[in-house]
């Protein structure tokens, strides 16, 4: 426990500064609110319905994105790696698409799909799909030969050696690609709020900016950040959990 | 329970084999250059040869997993011409599945055979215990030695039942005290289980200690210098002593020594 | 560079810009059957015309030339505060404790939710945009460095000693070119993050550059113009991998990655 107090002790430091320096006149109060008062809106936000409201249309996004970009990428990743004509096919698409900045996609999908759900999902989606893919491609590639040739000594068959051998193989790589995938999807999910949303936590904190309303406004932005921390943490426990067979 | 059965040996022939090798990137390399070779039922036959030689490649050619595209591999009257349960191989680097436990990789071929649930837990059970690792068998591989992950990988291979043994370098990557264990080892289950081995190292009291013929390989492109009969020396730990032992050992490392240095030269 | 290996190289070039082809003629195919309308895919060659278009009037330099300003001033930033404070951390045991928490917890949180503030503090123009970019970069580099510092051969450290090295020469001779790769490696990841970040600001603040120009074509049903802006996003994009790669090479000749392995 004093361990953990004293990683994250740098914060109060922060904490204390962010107090001081708008109440001495330092930085303009204006631009700053007091930490105190960002906590008091952050107090005040989390009895409000209304924030969940708002939270649930996020994270239903984001999970509902995600979630399609991971199945339908390993799938295709591993497919791609184990057969010659689906890799011939989608490697021209995938290399072409790699390396344009995902949140390029945001107007088009607002074009396609207006302002609704789907218009996020699917950008989410379609941003999200590419590191998965290229990362489960690259793992399935890169299983050892010889664990292949084990199976096939074994007498596996060729799709049982994709199923029980080249996925289990791949799962540290994947997961890696997963959980970059899981960082990108929160800032596509935040940019297209801002953008394109009626609802959700990013079009809070661009409302409650537009209102004027600051504390309430800084309040939402550390609750977003503590949100995708969060996030990632719980996502590291449980790779960790799952790949507790490499000790 | 009963004793596994025995598996009969299985004969080897192989004709007039080559190989190239052919990298991605960079020029084609013939591996093996006419290759003729026969293994007898039971025999336990070592490949002996500088780095780079190709007796890796003879093994895999044996085992099916690379195409033979001039000459003829027979197993047992056969004729290769993909990877199967009835040449088992032990591979330098354990090649163990880390996902799986101890008992888990053990029963991997036995669930390919498609054998009933309670034959495969006991056959599982009884090769661990042949490999001196009961205890372990819900570790996984990360959590061993080395000697230990390549016990697994043995266990795995032989509770296949296969009728030919095809060995690479199985103890290479292990520390010289473990290795001479595993050799003691090795010895001891092959008495109680004789197959047909294919048995490739560079270290040459290994092939003496353990083979019944070693078969010398030249420096790249591989071809057969010369065959030994070594089955009247080795077998046993203390062999290693033995006056004819050590002048066999002697005459073999002066076959070798030759090729080694060629090796070195980066042919 | 050997015949062969120049032949090689050829055909990876070929099969690389095969893919490109592919993926455009494929495009133009759907875009012309009556699968999808118009509106949805505009075909390749009349995008292909409107970027031709913008770029003879002079307005495709300006947009992307604004874009691409905003987004390595951030990344520059990112890149030079970056590796002084990951440096810092990996060799002064105080820094580490402070940045720590800072850094465990931005490097996964999603920055572009501080856009606002920026907005706030620094108003709807460049100043904004570039600092964004660069609180969002620095992360990256931040963790690369420090550990690609902190994981640096202690071995070589006590070969430069033996020799009678100063702890300047150390840091600057041994220690930052042994952490290069790593280093090397956060800023690419860093790259493409600035120009993510310095588009969606440009979308939200509106104005000129890429994002500010799609925005708009986006709001007047501009099917043209949005997908035209993509292509030169995308062409931006890849420009600048391929370049910051070629640095990789440059700097790190002598890096095992960069050398062909002899392969026996």
């Amino acid at each position: 426990m004093t361990a953990f107090l004293w990683r994250y002790s740098p914060l109060f430091l922060i904490a204390a500064a962010w107090e001081i320096a708008p109440r001495s006149g330092m930085l303009d109060a204006a631009l700053l609110p007091p930490f105190s008062e960002v906590m008091a809106a952050m107090a005040r936000l989390i009895i409000d319905p209304g924030l969940y409201v708002h939270a649930a249309a996020s994270l239903m996004r984001e999970i509902a994105g995600l979630g399609l970009a991971v199945v339908v990428g390993v799938g295709l990743g591993i497919v791609m790696a184990w057969y010659a004509p689906v890799r011939i096919l989608v490697n021209p698409l995938v290399r072409c698409i790699y390396p344009m900045p995902k949140s390029a996609l945001i107007p088009v999908m607002i074009m396609w799909l207006g302002l609704g759900h789907l218009a996020k999902i699917g950008l989410i989606f379609m941003g999200c799909l590419l590191p998965v893919i290229v990362s489960s491609y690259n793992a399935a590639r890169g299983v050892e030969t010889v664990l292949i040739w084990s199976a096939q000594n074994a007498g596996a068959s060729r799709r049982e050696i994709l199923t029980e051998i080249v996925l289990p193989a791949s799962m540290p790589e994947i997961l890696s690609g997963v959980r970059t995938a899981l960082a990108l999807s929160f800032v596509l999910l935040v940019s297209s709020e801002f953008l394109m949303a009626r609802e959700g936590l990013g079009y809070m904190i661009a409302f409650l900016g537009e209102g004027g309303i600051y504390d309430a406004m800084f309040a939402t932005v550390l609750l977003v950040s503590g949100i995708g921390f969060a996030a990632d943490r719980a996502y590291l426990a449980f790779t960790r959990r799952a790949l507790a067979w490499r000790a | 329970m009963a004793e596994p059965q025995r598996a009969a040996g299985g004969g080897i022939r192989i004709a007039g084999v080559s190989h190239t090798y052919r990298p991605p990137r960079g020029r084609a390399v013939l591996a093996l250059d006419h290759v003729s070779l026969e293994a007898g039922d039971n025999e336990f036959l070592a490949l002996l040869g500088p780095s780079g030689c190709g007796k890796s490649t003879m093994l895999y050619l044996i085992g099916g997993f690379l195409p033979i595209e001039s000459g003829v591999i027979e197993v047992r009257g056969k004729r290769v011409t993909a990877p199967g349960p009835d040449r088992g191989v032990v591979f330098q680097h354990f090649a163990l599945f880390p996902w799986k436990t101890v008992r888990e990789n053990v029963l991997y071929g036995l669930e390919k055979q498609r054998l009933p649930k309670a034959e495969r837990m006991e056959r599982a059970m009884a090769f661990i215990e042949k490999v001196n690792l009961t205890g372990f068998e819900d570790a996984y591989p990360a959590q061993l030695s080395g000697g230990m992950k390549q016990r697994v990988a043995i266990a795995r291979t032989l509770a296949m039942d296969p009728s030919v043994l095809l060995m690479d370098e199985p103890f290479g990557a292990l520390d010289a005290q473990t290795r001479r264990l595993m050799q003691e080892e090795l010895l001891g289950i092959l008495a109680r289980n004789t197959k047909t081995v294919v048995f490739v190292t560079h270290d040459v009291q290994e092939a003496v200690l353990l083979a019944d013929r070693v078969a010398v390989m030249s420096a790249r492109p591989g071809r057969i210098k010369e065959i030994v009969d070594v089955a009247d020396v080795g077998g046993t730990a203390d062999a290693i002593r033995d006056r004819r032992f050590v002048e066999k050992v002697d005459y073999l490392w002066n076959s070798v020594r030759g090729e080694a240095l060629a090796a070195q030269k980066g042919v | 560079m050997s015949a062969s290996g120049l032949a090689g190289a050829s055909l990876r070039l070929l099969a690389a810009s095969g893919s490109v082809i592919a993926l455009l003629v494929g495009w133009e195919a759907l875009a012309r059957s009556d699968v999808v309308s118009d509106f949805l895919l505009p075909q390749f060659t009349v995008v292909a015309s409107r970027i031709a278009e913008d770029t003879l009037s002079g307005t495709l330099p300006v947009q992307l030339g604004l874009t691409l300003w905003r987004a390595l001033a951030g990344f520059a930033l990112a890149g030079v505060i970056g590796v002084g404070i990951g440096v810092m951390m990996a060799r002064n045991k105080a820094a580490a404790w402070f940045f720590d928490p800072i850094v465990s917890i931005g490097f996964p949180a999603p920055k572009i939710a501080f856009l606002p503030v920026f907005i706030l503090w620094f108003g709807l123009f460049d100043l904004s945009k570039i600092l964004m970019t660069a609180f969002a970069a620095i992360f990256p580099v931040i963790v690369a460095t420090a550990a690609g510092t902190e994981g640096v051969d202690k071995y070589i450290v006590w070969s430069a000693r033996n020799a009678g090295a100063s702890g300047r020469n150390i840091l600057y001779e041994i220690i930052l070119p042994a952490a290069l790769p790593q280093i090397i490696t956060g800023l690419q990841v860093a790259l493409p993050i600035s120009l993510i970040v310095t588009i969606v600001s440009e979308m939200v603040m509106g104005g000129e550059g890429l994002g500010g120009t799609m925005m708009v074509a986006a709001r007047f049903a501009d099917s043209v113009g949005v997908f035209a802006g993509i292509v030169q996003i995308a062409i931006a994009g890849y420009v600048l991998i391929k370049a910051i790669e070629l640095v990789r090479r440059r700097l790190l000749v002598w890096h095992q990655e960069t050398q062909q392995i002899a392969t026996f």
